[in-house]
């Protein structure tokens, strides 16, 4: 569309002509740009005419398109001049600014940064993050005794609405989920464990494997899907809606107010659930035991029963009841950490999920090393 | 509270200095002003001039950079911050710009909330205070409905009736009617009106309607973003035909080429 041949050299004194035709608008300005660029990285150009008599239209795009190359011809010394603008065009060239200079554009793109600075910022953002959570455990924690000791301030219908939404709607899938990992444990060691007649012992993994371990990890891991995502999704909102902000200048106190309820329903389910779980677990071994292996289920229950301490549930219990807590933790910090958009709260609750699962993992291992050294 | 007992003090709020801002970079700098009991003031000011920055700083929802805020004589900005935003946070009311009814409560329980919490009411009564505040603001028929299922002027008119809901003493609107027709701007300001008259209320009011600011304005404050701080301090009339500064007479004359000088007269070179 815009050859060479649409600059022309006007004597020997370095000053160009370019006279475009037809339109210029946002279909046509990147093939004129192109032409721009050669004509002002020509250093024998000193002057610039731009004769608009052959112009039709002319839009945001074109106008812009004048404006950048006044600008960089201003930046490179080189005499520019707008010729014949077509009448009908002046009240929108006025309107652009075409006959104001050009504001120093702030800079829209952030200060790039490289690969060091970027492994020192996350350093610090995590380290920030940890002091948050630390902080937010501190203060929920120095909330929670005034909140029991005082029946108005521990909110009941709170804390049981949220141990509805959380633990008994939670029980589908937790059976579910339980009685499948029992059924498969259950018919993965009876294979190996048929060869040498040791059936019977199908229930001692089951269930020690399930009460130790597997019912208060898989029933916080559910608890994180749903309810440190359902947190975050809620208090993110009602801070995108000011609604935190409202409730801060009334006087409620936020942690008392938001985030003792959801600690309480959450510290009082999850147990119930894990317990839930461990006979969910136990009930899908037995299924197998009965189906597969010529167990009965009296037989599969009474070995279940010996072999069980109440060590080993409690521990178990103990466990639960601290990944719950962090669950909702973490749950409500990541809402309370959410800024004022949309995107923002999806990030949170994407966060509340990852952060809470990554915590139970970790807080697992402790437990592990502590029960080894306390030997329980 | 508030009604219809003298104040105890003349001045309601002083603020002194106060640079308020986000992370280091001020949006307001240096502003001092002063707010007397019983007096309706509003702030004023271009869009993006910091005029919800100021009212969360007097609030205290922000902590200012520097200088000091006193609801009440009570020193919201200085050491013992918390303690004294405890004291004035039953004296005061606030209502924000878009509202922040809680979404999970009806609109009956959002009024409901404050009095539940900070009074010891038998349930019936604060049934029928209830009532009462939601009558006021034209909502005793929506009591049961749920944010949500409001149109944004009644959720701002139910915003109010929750601000009022402890009978404050100061009131904080931020644009209370933004975004509403002009006879329902003009109910509110007639309601706002009223509650200053009839209740003693003082009230700091966010706004950029001119008819609002002639109909319910003591005073008015002007802010201004490239001054970052108060350009302008009076009377209404007296700003509007009175006034030296172009951007004063620009805001009150709705002409914003008068801020603009440079904008008008040259045609294109060429
Ligand atoms: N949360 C925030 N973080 C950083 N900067 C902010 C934040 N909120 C507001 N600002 C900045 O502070 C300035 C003032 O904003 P503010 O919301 O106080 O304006 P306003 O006068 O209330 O405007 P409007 O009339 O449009 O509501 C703006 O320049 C904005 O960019
Ligand atoms: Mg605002």
């Amino acid at each position: 569309m815009m050859g060479p041949q649409s600059t022309t050299e006007a004597g020997g004194t370095g000053r160009r002509v370019w006279a475009p035709s037809g339109p210029l608008t946002l279909k046509t300005v990147s093939d004129h740009w192109k032409t721009f660029q050669n004509l002002l990285s020509d250093p024998a150009v000193k002057a610039l005419v731009v004769d608009l008599s052959g112009v039709e239209a002319v839009d945001s795009a074109g106008l812009v398109l004048l404006k950048g190359l006044r600008d960089r011809c201003a930046a490179a010394s080189i005499a520019y001049e707008l010729a014949h603008v077509p009448e009908p065009f002046r009240p929108f060239f006025v309107f652009g600014g075409l006959d104001r200079p050009t504001h120093e554009k702030p800079s829209t793109t952030r200060v790039g940064e490289n690969a060091l600075e970027r492994l020192g910022r996350l350093t610090m953002e995590t380290l920030q993050d940890i002091g948050e959570l630390i902080e937010f455990v501190g203060s929920v924690t120095v909330a929670f005794l005034p909140c029991c000791l005082h029946p108005k301030r521990f909110r009941l219908k709170e804390v049981l609405y949220y141990v509805q939404r959380s633990g008994s709607e939670a029980m589908p899938i937790v059976f579910l989920v339980s009685f499948l990992m029992g059924l498969i444990m259950a018919f993965q060691a009876a294979v190996q464990l048929r060869q040498f007649g040791a059936n019977i012992f199908v229930a001692d993994l089951v269930s020690l494997a399930l009460t130790r371990e597997l019912g208060p990890l898989m029933t916080a891991i559910i608890l994180a899907g749903r309810s440190a995502a359902a947190f975050a999704a809620e208090i993110g909102t009602m801070k995108v809606n000011e609604e935190v902000d409202a409730l801060t200048v009334m006087g409620f106190n936020v942690t008392e107010f938001l985030i003792m309820p959801k600690v309480n329903a959450l510290a009082f389910s999850g147990p119930l659930l894990t317990l839930f779980a461990n006979a969910s677990g136990i009930f899908g071994g037995m299924v197998v035991g009965a189906l597969g292996l010529d167990l009965t289920p009296a037989s599969f229950l009474t070995e279940v029963v010996a072999i069980l301490s109440l060590t080993d549930v409690v521990s178990g219990l103990a466990k639960s009841l601290a990944f719950s807590i962090l669950v909702a933790m973490v749950g409500c910090l990541r809402g309370l950490q959410t800024e004022k958009s949309a995107d923002s709260v999806g990030r949170m609750t994407t966060s509340a999920v990852v952060s809470s699962i990554f915590l139970i993992i970790l807080a697992d291992a402790v437990f592990t090393v502590l029960f080894h050294v306390f030997d329980i | 509270m508030g009604a219809l007992k003298p104040p105890a003090e003349d001045v309601m709020i002083h603020a002194e200095g106060l640079t308020v801002g986000y992370g280091e970079r001020p949006v307001l700098k240096d502003v001092t002003f002063t707010v007397h009991a019983g007096e309706i003031v509003t702030v004023l000011g271009g869009s993006g001039c910091g005029k919800s920055t100021l009212l969360k700083a007097l609030i205290g929802l922000i902590r200012p950079l520097r200088g000091s805020v006193r609801i009440r004589g009570a020193c919201i900005t200085g050491s013992d911050r918390e303690a004294a935003l405890e004291s004035i946070r039953r004296h005061i009311g606030v209502l924000f710009q878009y509202g922040a009814l809680l979404g999970s409560l009806s609109i009956a329980d959002n009024v409901a909330l404050p009095l539940e919490e900070f009074t010891d009411l038998p349930r019936s009564l604060i049934a029928d205070l209830v009532h009462f505040k939601l009558d006021t603001v034209g909502l005793a028929d929506y009591a049961h409905f749920m944010p949500a299922e409001l149109s944004g002027g009644m959720r701002k008119r139910a915003a109010l009736a929750r601000a009022m809901a402890l009978d404050p003493e100061i009131l904080f609107c931020d644009e209370p009617s933004a975004g509403l027709d002009p006879i329902t701007a003009a109910e509110l300001d007639e309601l706002l009106l009223e509650c200053n008259r009839a209740l003693g209320i003082t009230m700091v009011v966010i706004t950029h309607e001119l008819a609002s600011i002639e109909a319910i304005a003591t005073r008015c404050i002007m802010l201004d973003k490239s001054a970052q701080g108060i350009i302008a301090v009076g009377r209404p009339e007296d700003l509007k035909n009175h006034s030296a500064d172009p951007r004063v007479r620009a805001f009150f004359h709705r002409q914003p080429s008068l801020m603009r000088p440079e904008a008008a007269s040259v045609a294109p070179e060429g």
